[in-house]
């Protein structure tokens, strides 16, 4: 345990975004977080924290990544696990988002991750139910697990968030990785540097605690610690928000000469699915300072750490 | 039979009377009003002693939406007026965006006559510019307006197509038909659902950018300019929209602009938690607009305040913010709002009351809206101290999505009278 939050009490009963959260907050779920993933390492079983307790992942947007890491993280713990994909089933019933949250909430979950592709649907759902909820993505909005999983990656590399100069660069608009991660960096202590080009920039960067934001990708890598690129949906560059691929790829796309402008030990990221050779180039993808397939094991820890958490916070 | 409404402040912004005074009422009609009613005149038949409070002539809404015809669970042309006499509007001219669309005849004629028999205040259709308000085709605008249309409008679809939208200022100023626009660009607009900037980026909410009304307001005043037509843009909500009026007037085209009351009273971070109530198109701005908005009203600027009364059940609000619709129940709250400006010390009484009463009166050629001889005797009497807090379950819309709901307003009616009879007591 970090000394800082040592005896500290998370007293959030969900988790809906970093936003709202205290310093002291994240690294209370980092330091849980990383403890569960030396354990993994160490081929040990945690506890069984979520014993006896049911999980429900409602998820309203596709996703494997994301929802394979929840079930994973709950059932390492030895809870009941329910996945729900209901994009298919209810709401094309006309059964309404308040409804479905009611009608699962009436089966007494303990815990309810959920996923949803508006910006603030999470949050409407957890007021209408008795569990705990966790954010597993709104929209635009955010995504914290995402951020705490950046944060605890950099941070077992790195020793300590505290100072690093970390570049996030990519479809910043559209991003709820981006707004997440730049929160919990900024409140870490990092100087968070963000990049996109013109029309994927969104107003406002410095309220969610961007130090500095960057048209030209070069300028932003400048002796950066830590790069990570943030996918880009193919769609936006067909003309609409971006001429073409392959000048994306020219002015932003990650490369190894691109790379050689960050700091000496720089390392990259990626939250995935990655478009290999339209942001990232597999040379760098696949490095020896890619941190990519690591990200995907830390996301586990860190949602045993909020599921445990949470489920004990509600008992 | 004689009525005197006597021992009041006396408040009428086409005459700009604010003193102690009275009105006298006979048939519906008022025959004299002024300070030297202050007194109960010989002849009167029955005295209506208003006890020192404000007597103003009743408020008139031009921008309502009920549900009727179509969508009765919304909102009837009945439970709305029930809504909008407890507010003291005694005149609202409703939207022609219902189900079917009020694009011919026989619909204004149906509006008219379902207001005259069950509504309790008067109502007035507004027209559809464009048949079926697709924005291709021009609508009966002259027939529609010798059946009483009072003007005409493609409400909340406004005509993207600029031929089609020079063509119909022209042929409705041929017959001296006056138009509405809302000035918003559909294509910019595009799928924002709160102002633009920081607070929409900060939400993950795509925004409606200032850009797209002012495009659209250039686009509809120029196009007023060329065809020699009365324009109202319906619901400024930027400082630069009301600038662009001013301007057009000055180089003497007939333009004029409305304000939403909302607009008045919250800016943007009032949507706080994805609050739905707060989802209005024209969306809530910045403080910065929303003070240009109300010093346009000071100054006369912008001449008539609408409710942009826009009834919508739970299930249409109790969504996603992306997902739910849009629109304010208003038609009770616009008098406390402004009200509560002159208590803020933002506007004087005769300031606030214009644009309620007078102002979108005389952009559509209505008699009511003043106290002076001869026209319709349609009154409140109100407190303008009186504090009371907004709780939506007490509102009497059949739709109470009022994002005024839990707010503290000062300034409440006590009675509403429409053509001389008492419609509303508090």
């Amino acid at each position: 345990m970090s000394a800082a939050a040592q005896g500290h009490i998370f007293s959030h009963r969900h988790l809906l975004g970093i936003d709202g959260l205290h310093r002291l907050d994240i690294e209370y779920l980092l330091d849980l977080a990383d403890a569960y993933a030396d354990a993994t390492r160490r081929d040990e079983r945690p506890e069984p924290a979520l014993a006896d307790k049911t999980v429900v992942n409602l998820f309203f947007e596709n996703s494997t990544r994301t929802l394979s890491s929840f079930e994973i993280a709950a059932k390492r713990l030895g809870a009941d696990v329910v996945s729900m994909p209901v994009s298919a089933s209810s709401i094309k019933k006309g059964e309404t988002l308040i409804d479905t949250a009611m009608t699962l909430n009436a089966m007494r979950p303990d815990v309810i991750v959920i996923r949803h592709s508006a910006s603030g649907g999470v949050k409407l759902l957890s007021r209408k139910v008795d569990c705990a909820v966790v954010n597993a993505g709104d929209g635009a909005h955010e995504h914290p697990t995402q951020a705490l999983l950046d944060a605890l990656t950099i941070r077992r590399r790195k020793g300590s968030v505290e100072g690093l100069k970390i570049t996030l660069c990519g479809d910043l608009s559209h991003s709820r990785v981006a707004r997440s991660t730049t929160l919990a960096l900024h409140l870490l202590g990092a100087e968070v540097r963000l990049c996109a080009p013109t029309t994927l920039t969104p107003a406002g960067v410095e309220t969610w605690g961007a130090a500095s934001m960057h048209t030209d990708f070069d300028e932003a890598l400048a002796g950066a610690d830590v790069v990570m690129m943030l996918r880009l949906q193919l769609e936006r560059m067909d003309g609409g928000y971006l001429p073409s691929r392959r000048e994306y790829f020219r002015y932003y796309g990650l490369t190894e000469e691109r790379l050689a402008l960050a700091s000496d030990d720089a390392l990259v990221m990626h939250p995935g699915p990655m478009n290999r050779g339209v942001e990232i180039t597999s040379a760098v993808a696949d490095g020896v300072r890619s941190l990519i397939t690591e990200q995907v094991e830390m996301g586990v820890a860190v949602r045993e750490a909020v599921l445990s958490v949470l489920a004990g916070n509600a008992a | 039979m004689k009525t005197i409404w006597t021992n009041a402040r006396l408040l009428d912004p086409a005459s700009g009377t604010d003193a102690p005074g009275g009105v006298l009422v006979e048939g519906g009609i008022i025959i004299d009003a002024g300070p030297h009613l202050a007194e109960t005149p010989s002849g009167a038949d029955a005295v209506q002693d208003c006890d020192g409070r404000c007597l103003a002539p009743g408020l008139v809404d031009l921008r309502v939406k009920t549900g009727e015809p179509g969508e009765e669970h919304r909102e009837t042309l009945a439970s709305a007026s029930e809504a909008a006499v407890a507010g003291g509007v005694t005149s609202m001219v409703v939207m022609p965006d219902t189900n079917p669309v009020i694009d011919d005849v026989a619909l204004v004629e149906f509006v008219m006559r379902r207001g005259a028999a069950t509504a309790r205040n008067r109502v007035y259709a507004a027209g559809a510019l464009t048949v079926g308000l697709q924005g291709e085709a021009i609508a009966e605008i002259g027939l529609m307006q010798e059946a009483g249309a009072v003007f005409f409008t493609n409400a909340d679809a406004p005509v993207a197509d600029p031929s089609v939208m020079k063509r119909a200022l022209a042929y409705a100023a041929g017959r001296q038909a006056v138009v509405f626009a809302k000035p918003e660009d559909p294509a910019l607009v595009g799928s924002g659902v709160m102002n633009s900037g920081a607070l929409a980026a900060r939400m993950g909410l795509s925004g409606m950018g200032r850009d797209a009304e002012w495009t659209a307001a250039s686009r509809d005043l120029i196009l007023a300019e060329g065809a020699g037509a009365k324009l109202v843009l319906d619901q400024a909500s930027t400082a630069r929209t009301v600038r662009l009026v001013e301007d057009a007037a000055a180089r003497g085209v007939a333009a004029a602009c409305t304000v939403a009351a909302h607009h008045l009273y919250f800016n943007e971070l009032d949507v706080g938690d994805y609050l739905t109530y707060c989802k209005t198109s024209p969306p809530f701005r910045a403080e910065e607009d929303r003070l240009a908005l109300v010093d346009g009203v000071a100054r006369g600027a912008i001449q008539a305040v609408v409710s942009a009364h826009d009834p919508q059940p739970p299930e249409e609000k109790r969504l996603p913010f992306a997902e739910a619709a849009f629109g304010a129940a208003g038609l009770e709250t616009t008098l406390s709002a402004m009200t509560s400006l002159v208590h803020n010390e933002q506007l004087t009484m005769l300031q606030a009351l214009r644009p309620i009463t007078c102002g979108p009166a005389d952009l559509i050629g209505l008699k009511a809206g003043r106290l002076a001889k001869g026209a319709p005797a349609d009154l409140i009497v109100f407190d303008p101290d009186a504090p009371w807090l907004c709780d939506r379950e007490k509102l009497r819309s059949r739709s109470t999505n009022s994002p005024f709901d839990g707010r503290r307003l000062e300034g409440r009616v006590l009675k509403t009278v429409v053509g001389g009879e008492a419609v509303y007591s508090a």
